[in-house]
């Protein structure tokens, strides 16, 4: 018997006539399917574990660790249907990130929190477009989340264009053990219109636009004196490209994303990401990505808040300092055969003041690294 | 294109596949329509009807089928030639009782064929002499299977096999994860369905040339429709020949070449690289893919 394998195989070791046949015949119009659809309906069901393990620190202190399993579910069903749920337990352990590195030590009380999530979507295809609804639940022991969302996509008979629009509202609660945070509520709600647009048989690209409004209560409770503007405004601008270079088997993903934030804490991050397919069904994916942010109007510099006014906005938490980071990652990914696959993710980030583009860095912050690791395992079905 | 043609999908849900189907179908009856040698409102028609007159104007398919037929008349050394179909006259496969051509007709109808003398671009086309004739044999049906491949899977489907009379096209293998199972029939087998071989294959094609598909026989010798065109005579080396490769376009006129070119054939196929399997005119099946 000869395998399929025989065929594609051809086409890789063959003299350069049957290329020159080859190349004819792509030329041939419509023959070779647009790439990469952007929407298509899935036609089996995929259901997947992964289990992640992160870890963060700073010189000298052991901060949070997470221990994460998850497990997704996808399936369609009755001829135009596609259900997906999503279940998440997080256990969390350790201290949060010291703000000054005059303070050694761990800082303040340690934090032991369970987080339990789930979502829960449901989507129908028709020709021409989809409509999808979905609700999500999140709940820690100091903080419940309720959300909901509902997209629309639509796409051109070719689907070399794909445009999508969606909405997600969530409605939280926040109850802290010792009072800091009491009945104290959020809500947050994200606007999305987006673009996916097939460039030419290897390349694709795609532009979304988000515009999140939130408002209520954003403090941080178990920090002193953390008191936040009771809304934020942030728009986000990601886009994407991903080339396919048919000579050496390989995808380059490009992405940038721009955010402007009403806090003052804007932001800029590129990536870049090589997949490489190898023998015996293996891939690997290394990423490199950079990210830079100023810091938010309300942040002071550690020690002393110099300049702050009493009764306004004011954090010392350094996820709203001026800094840069990059992460370095690389996935390695086995298709199994039978509807098995399994893939191991290891990321390593690094944030430094120091790093933030164009320097003007926030003074006095220690270095935060932090890395993940991730292992998974599907089936199709 | 008047054989059996099939298009099995797999792993669809139906209201998709029932339009997916219909698209492909519909392009499938678009090219043999456009392309048929037996319509008179046919671009084939046009083309052939414009023989020693001023070049006819055609549209970027059908330039981009010349340009593909013009490869293949390069890379056969002359033997694939889409001006041989003018050969037919002489040899009349409906005939009863079957008749062989006499030498000088067929020398006359010689006179007509020649690929390399057609005026063509990618505007127009012209053939220079009255009475010269093209037609898309060998390439039309193996272009529609591919182009109904690729407008499945624009529509998302993931696996399928299209087939057309025999030229088959697969798409990503059955929806369980195992390859589509293909029979290369025996050429000389009466009851169809009778396989000499069995191919796995998911994302590719197989296609046959053979000597059974319309011939005469005349004092126990086959004449078949696959004609020389530098002699009008059938080719005789092979009763068939079937080719894997990733478009049914490709496999198609590499089994058609192969045929042509006669004892010349494994040479033709080993330098393609390309996996065969032939019947040769004693019968005894020859090839790379596995017997």
């Amino acid at each position: 018997m000869a395998s399929a394998a025989a065929a594609v195989a051809a086409t890789d070791r063959t003299a350069p006539r049957v290329r020159a046949l080859l190349a004819a015949a792509l030329a041939l119009p419509g023959i070779v399917p647009a790439p990469a659809a952007a929407q298509t309906m899935p036609d089996a069901g995929f259901i997947q574990f992964k289990y992640l393990d992160y870890r963060d620190w700073q010189p000298g202190a052991r901060r949070m660790r997470v221990e994460n399993p998850g497990f997704y579910v996808m399936s369609p069903f009755a001829e135009a249907w596609v259900v997906e749920g999503a279940l998440v337990y997080d256990g969390m352990s350790g201290a949060s990130p010291m703000w000054h590195d005059t303070l050694s030590g761990a800082s303040g009380e340690g934090i032991h929190d369970r987080r339990a999530a789930g979502d829960v979507k449901l989507t129908r295809y028709f020709d021409g477009f989809s409509v999808g609804a979905g609700v999500a639940y999140s709940h820690e022991n100091d903080y419940i989340s309720r959300g909901g969302s509902v997209d629309l996509r639509v796409w051109t008979a070719d689907k070399n264009t794909t445009y999508t629009f969606s909405y997600a509202g969530a409605a939280d609660r926040i109850d802290t053990p010792d009072g800091a945070a009491n009945h104290e509520r959020k809500y947050v709600n994200d606007f999305l219109v987006g673009v996916t647009q097939a460039l030419s048989q290897t390349a694709i690209v795609q532009s979304n636009l988000t515009y999140t409004r939130g408002h209520g209560y954003f403090d941080d409770p178990y920090k002193t004196f953390d008191s936040r503007p009771d809304n934020r405004r942030v728009l986000a601008w990601l886009t994407r490209l991903n080339r396919h270079f048919p000579d050496h088997h390989g995808t380059l993903q490009l992405a940038y994303r721009y955010i402007d934030d009403s806090w003052d804490a804007n932001s800029h991050m590129v990536e870049a990401a090589w997949v490489q397919p190898l023998p015996h069904a293996f891939s690997v994916r290394p990423n490199l990505r950079y990210y830079t942010q100023r810091a938010a109007y309300f942040y002071f510099d550690p020690p002393f808040p110099t300049g702050l006014v009493f009764g306004q906005p004011y954090t010392a938490d350094t996820r709203l300092s001026a800094f840069g980071a990059f992460t370095l990652g690389l996935l390695l990914a086995k298709d199994f055969g039978g509807g098995w696959s399994g893939d191991l993710k290891v990321e390593y980030y690094r944030q430094k003041s120091d790093w933030r583009a164009g320097g003007n860095g926030s003074p006095d912050i220690l270095p935060f690294s932090a890395r993940w690791i991730q292992v998974g395992v599907g089936k199709t079905f | 294109m008047a054989s059996d043609h099939a298009i099995v999908v797999d792993g669809v849900p139906d209201a998709l596949a029932d339009a997916a189907l219909a698209a492909a179908i519909a392009d499938v009856r678009r090219i043999e329509a456009k392309y048929s040698r037996y319509r008179d409102d046919s671009v084939t028609a046009a083309v052939n009807r414009g023989a020693g007159g001023a070049p006819v104007a055609i549209d970027a398919e059908t330039a981009a089928l010349l340009a593909y037929a013009d490869q293949c008349h390069r890379l056969s050394g002359g033997r694939f030639d889409v001006t041989s179909g003018v050969l037919r006259r002489a040899w009349d496969f409906r005939r009863s009782p079957p008749r062989l051509p006499d030498g000088a007709t067929l020398t006359g109808l010689c006179a007509l064929v020649g690929w390399q003398e057609v005026e063509w671009n990618e505007r127009s086309v012209r053939l220079p002499r009255s009475g010269m004739e093209i037609d898309f044999g060998g390439i039309g049906k193996e272009y529609a299977a591919d182009r109904a491949a690729a407008i499945l899977a624009e529509r998302g489907v993931r696996h399928a096999l299209v087939n057309l009379g025999g030229d088959v096209r697969a798409l990503g293998g059955q929806a369980d994860g195992t390859p589509w199972r293909v029979g290369v029939r025996h050429p000389r087998a009466m009851e169809a369905g009778t396989a000499i071989a069995s191919v796995e294959i998911a994302d590719g094609a197989v296609a046959t040339s053979g000597d059974y598909e319309r011939y005469i026989e005349v004092d126990g010798c086959r004449y078949c429709h696959l004609l020389d065109p530098r002699t009008g005579w059938p080719v005789r080396a092979w009763q068939s020949i079937s080719v894997v490769a990733p478009l049914a376009v490709v496999a198609g006129s590499v089994a058609t070449i192969a045929m042509l070119l006669a004892d010349d054939a494994p040479d033709f196929l080993a330098s393609q690289g390309l996996p065969w399997l032939g019947v040769d005119a004693a019968g005894e099946v020859r090839g790379t893919l596995g017997k």
